[in-house]
């Protein structure tokens, strides 16, 4: 655990008719809008749909949760905060307090997921088996550490992967169920999560690429090269987890595709080339048009709440708008 | 049936992901519409085929139905085999293809006959068609082959709870929609909850009317701050919708309804506050607010609203609250000093109800005083359904105090079923598919009787009030290569429910003359006393652009003439008509996708829509009739805007009796303002409702998925 809590040393009150990196207001914005609570999404309407999941699904999918709720905590808790003594404006800063925060909503959220569906003591299973599994654990541990270390740049990478690529093994399943038909409400909460999370990612890698520009050749060079490293040992460890979850369905060719295709999107986040050629990267298109993060689904109100609606701009009507 | 089997490398595709592939652009930048044909293929060769139960003979199969009872005996007894023989035969002449992957996916997960196991299906969609006719037609031969002929030609088609449910012998209702009053006592409430439950057991969308409920913190026996008002009747509401399925086949749904200076209004909109604490949130049931004129007056002069006590209103006049008319009473009110009232300033009314509408699409919208006078019914309308196109008027019931009924009144049912404008102007005769729409959506009314819920039963049994509805406008359009939105569009508009509207009318004439008396009612309607016609033989109603002279003049549709209108109002007034409503133009969902339309008339959402249901999962739709060559034409709601949506709308409402469904689409650079401004536009327009408000959030730039249809605009 941390040794010794970083803090930033010295603060300004923070003055927001003054910005310095217009990014920093855009992706405050686009956070605040988006804000949600899982409260909102009727999940118990999922609850007939669960029942026709076999055993194996079933532990499958709440396998899946425990292991996004695990990222997410992380994320929630060290992540996002470690991030904020590194940051260059103060408004950056108070955007990762507003990423740390959705990161606990997101981990409650699959609490919600969880005691909507299935009994305590299936609960309670699925999170030892998350503690038990030596593919997540080592994840979770990677991150962390890189997280603990010293080095500002290399914590937003992690960072960046976490949220662009770690999640989407566990993604790829809510994906698949509603192309399926199956807990669509659950996916509507979980299209709400991958919408934020695509912003997080490129908002973390933008900050990263900023942080680069005043770096030397050398220093860029070295970065290039952990960041290459630390993304083949995530993705490693990544197919073995992919392969604990999904072998006994037989899902886990299409979820490495995922993978593929994810990491060279992390990387693009980062400025970087595309790791995985084209012909790995062939996701099930079923899948890939669900990830989109627009909000564009025309969704019937009487089955769900939909996953597009947002905080709206409130705006004074003028007499002029009276006039009739 | 559903396992989780996924191809391996070099098998054909499965069905979804093909469909999935209409959202990706292929090598060249262009849509592959291929790919969705390719899937409906491969859902029929992968799936339906080997889950379709075989017979022998048409016999061989209608014995087995009816014995196993799937199929109702009685519907078959009307007509002789031979005749059966020969009108199924008609069904499967016409070939009929699902154009799309939805069309079909929709139709065997939701419509078709399946076995109780719910494991092989038992119809094909020509059996369906035949089964809907028969039942429809109740006998009447010539009726049930002008059904399979609509039906089939995809000119007309019967709403989900009669398509879904007609000849089946375990099946839920014909009709769609229901509309109850609740009175300010416990015994309404009570009545209204229990008609709740078996309503949606019966499938149907229910509203209630909360306006008469007193407010909070009101008197009970004459105890100040007893009341707990609107909420808690709310949160049963939306349990018991939520307890109560057709079958499994439909989830309950539910809406209530608000007038604007009830004093729990806010209240009622925050509860779909994206904070509001879990112990007064709404999640599924839906939300409609009733605005007067006199609201907007208010907020025009930036005054104060007030808002009234609907028990102290109900002890001053006599009738409950919702049964006068607050604009004409406002000022009366206001200083009478009998009425408790509070007050808030009117232009953060409509700023609270368009950031609701932001944050959750809720509440529709009902214009009181347009819809009250454009009613040609004796009475008031007071509030709307769960689709915002049912208008009709309705009375209290009251009860004794062992719970039975005193007095009966009227509340309102409605059955809809909607044409294809596209298919319609191309019908070899228009007039007879009017007609036999009237008398499909009749059949249902007919045929409904709803015991359990008396004051339903009466309503239907006095009213026969039908709601015909149009779909596709958009998509006629297009293939017209007109905008819509367009002077072309709207002039078009216009005059094709102007005609509408006639053969309506004279269906429904015929029908009186038939049975030989017309509705309850009828003789204090603006149709017995001719008035309703003044605008219709007082002008001349023609196209007022080429183009659309030339589409009239290119179609077997002749526009009616004054001459005309004179001679259908003579025999209007001395016969009657049958229905008390004839016109309401629903929202058209899931059967727009079966019949290959745009919804409703609203503008498409998308060139290919990404639809999202319970059942369906998530599955994409391409808009109909498009190519690759003709984008220019479908350009989507968000694009098009409120104002031409608007004004499409106010062309049609003129024709309308009773409502239609309109919603509004926002991008997400709007602000409450821009939504209060359109809501303006559509009152001064005499747009009558307001239904959902949707919202599109483009993905920040740098997130977004590569080469997606859907996200490039």
């Amino acid at each position: 655990m941390i040794d010794k809590l970083k803090l930033v040393s010295h603060v300004d009150a923070i003055n927001w008719n003054k910005i310095e990196d217009e990014k920093d207001v855009e992706v405050w914005n686009r956070l605040v809008n988006n804000f949600w609570l899982p409260e909102k999404i009727p999940l118990s309407n999922d609850v007939q749909s669960w029942a026709t999941l076999t055993p194996v699904e079933q532990q499958l999918t709440m396998r899946v949760f425990t292991g996004l709720t695990l990222l997410d905590t992380i994320q929630g808790t060290v992540g996002a905060v470690s991030l904020i003594p590194d940051a260059i404006t103060p408004h950056e800063e108070a955007v990762y307090t507003n990423i740390a925060f959705m990161e606990s909503v997101h981990a409650k959220s699959y609490s919600s997921i969880f005691s909507t569906l299935c009994s305590t003591k299936e609960i309670d299973e699925a999170f030892r088996w998350s503690t038990e599994n030596v593919n997540l654990q080592k994840k979770a541990a990677i991150v962390m550490d890189y997280y603990q270390g010293d080095d500002p740049l290399k914590r937003k990478v992690a960072s960046t992967l976490l949220e662009s690529f770690l999640f989407y093994s566990g993604f790829y399943l809510p994906m698949y169920w509603s192309s399926r038909a199956k807990l669509t409400n659950t996916a509507d909460l979980i299209r709400l999560i991958i919408r934020d999370e695509a912003v997080h990612g490129y908002y973390i890698g933008y900050k990263y690429q900023k942080g680069l520009e005043t770096a030397s050749q050398e220093r860029r060079d070295e970065m290039k090269d952990y960041t290459f490293n630390l993304v083949y040992e995530l993705y490693e460890n990544e197919v073995q987890y992919t392969q604990d979850l999904y072998d006994e369905v037989g899902l886990t060719e299409d979820v490495k595709k995922f993978l593929h295709y994810n990491a060279n999107k992390a990387l693009m986040n980062l400025g970087y080339e595309a790791m995985f050629p084209k012909s790995v990267t062939d996701v099930n298109p079923a899948i890939l048009s669900a990830l989109s993060p627009n909000a564009d689904e025309n969704h019937d109100f009487f089955s769900g709440s939909g996953s597009s609606y947002v905080i709206g701009k409130a705006v004074n009507t003028e007499d002029a708008d009276w006039d009739f | 049936m559903k396992t989780m089997t996924h191809p391996a490398a070099g098998l054909a595709m499965d069905y979804h992901s093909l469909n999935a592939m209409l959202n990706l652009y292929g090598p060249n930048g262009e849509i592959q519409f291929e790919k969705d044909r390719e899937a409906a293929r491969e859902f029929f060769l992968q799936h339906v085929n080997q889950n379709t139960v075989f017979f022998h003979t048409l016999r061989e199969r209608l014995d087995y139905l009816v014995e196993k009872e799937y199929y109702e005996q009685a519907v078959l007894d009307q007509y002789s085999f031979d005749f059966i023989t020969s009108l199924n035969q008609l069904a499967y002449s016409k070939k009929f293809r699902f154009q799309t992957f939805l069309g079909a996916f929709k139709y065997y997960t939701s419509y078709t006959l399946k076995t109780f196991d719910g494991k092989r299906y038992l119809e094909r969609f020509e059996d369906r068609v035949v089964m809907t006719a028969l039942g429809l037609a109740q006998g009447d031969e010539q009726l049930a082959i002008s059904l399979v002929e609509e039906i089939i030609a995809g000119r007309f088609q019967p709403a989900t709870p009669t398509f879904l449910n007609s000849g089946k012998a375990q099946r839920g209702e014909l009709v769609s929609c229901f509309l109850l009053r609740i009175e300010d006592n416990m015994e309404s409430i009570s009545r209204g909850i229990n008609s709740s439950l078996q309503l949606s057991k019966r499938g149907g969308g229910v509203a209630l009317l909360l306006s008469n409920i007193r407010e909070s913190g009101a008197p009970i026996k004459q105890i100040e701050n007893q009341s707990s008002g609107i909420i808690p009747v709310m949160k049963l509401l939306e349990d018991s919708f939520s307890y109560a399925n057709q079958l499994g086949a439909r989830q309950g749904a539910g809406a209530v309804y608000l007038h604007a200076h009830h004093p729990d209004i806010m209240r009622f909109l925050d509860t779909k506050r994206e904070n509001a604490d879990e112990k007064v949130r709404i999640k599924t049931l839906s939300l409609g607010v009733v605005v007067p004129d006199i609201t907007f007056e208010l907020a025009k002069k930036d005054e104060d609203m007030y808002l009234f006590s609907p028990y102290d209103v109900e002890r001053v006049y006599g009738v409950p609250f919702a049964d006068i008319s607050v604009s004409e009473k406002y000022h009366e009110m206001v200083d009478d000093p009998r009425i408790k009232k509070s007050k808030m300033k009117a232009r953060d009314f409509f700023q609270t109800l368009a950031e609701i509408q932001f944050e959750s699409g809720y509440p529709y919208i009902m214009f009181e005083d347009t819809v009250n006078a454009a009613n040609p019914i004796k009475g008031r309308i007071n509030m709307s359904n769960l689709c915002s196109e049912i208008l009709q008027v309705n009375t209290p019931t009251t009860y004794n105090e062992d719970l039975s009924y005193d007095k009966i009144g009227k509340d309102i049912s409605c059955n809809l079923g909607s044409m294809n404008i596209a298919l319609s102007m191309d019908s070899p005769d228009f007039g007879k598919t009017v007609e036999t729409a009237i008398r499909g959506l009749n059949a249902v009314s007919e045929q409904s009787h709803i015991s359990s819920v008396r004051s339903i039963e009466d309503g239907n049994d006095k009213s026969h009030a039908i709601g015909l509805g149009q779909m596709n406008l958009h998509g006629y359009l297009a293939r017209e290569r007109v905008y819509y939105g367009s002077e072309e569009g709207i002039d078009f508009t216009n005059i094709y429910f102007y005609t509408v509207l006639f053969h309506a009318l004279r269906a429904s004439n015929k029908l009186a003359v038939e049975r030989g008396h017309a509705f309850d009612g009828f003789e204090d309607s603006t149709y017995a006393s001719g008035a309703f016609f003044d605008k219709y033989t007082d002008q001349v109603w023609a196209p007022a652009t080429t183009r659309v002279v030339e589409l009239f003049e290119a179609s077997s549709v002749s526009i009616p003439t004054q001459a005309d209108w004179a001679e259908l109002r003579a025999s209007v007034m001395a016969h009657g008509i049958y229905n008390q409503n004839l016109q309401a133009v629903p929202p058209t969902g899931s059967i727009s996708y079966i019949n290959n339309s745009t919804s409703s008339i609203h503008p498409i959402a998308s060139k290919i829509e990404i639809r999202k249901e319970g059942k369906l999962g998530r599955v994409y739709y391409p808009a109909p009739f498009l190519t690759n060559d003709n984008l220019d034409f479908y350009q989507d709601a968000y694009e098009i805007g409120a104002e031409k949506i608007i004004d499409t709308y106010a062309a049609a409402t003129q024709h309308v009796d009773q409502g239609l469904s309109l919603t509004l689409f926002f991008k997400d650079t709007a602000t409450t303002r821009d939504i209060n401004k359109a809501q303006i536009y559509a009152w001064r327009k005499g747009i009558k409702t307001i239904y959902y408000i949707r919202l599109r959030q483009l993905a920040l730039e740098g997130t977004e998925v590569d080469g997606c249809v859907s996200c490039m605009l």
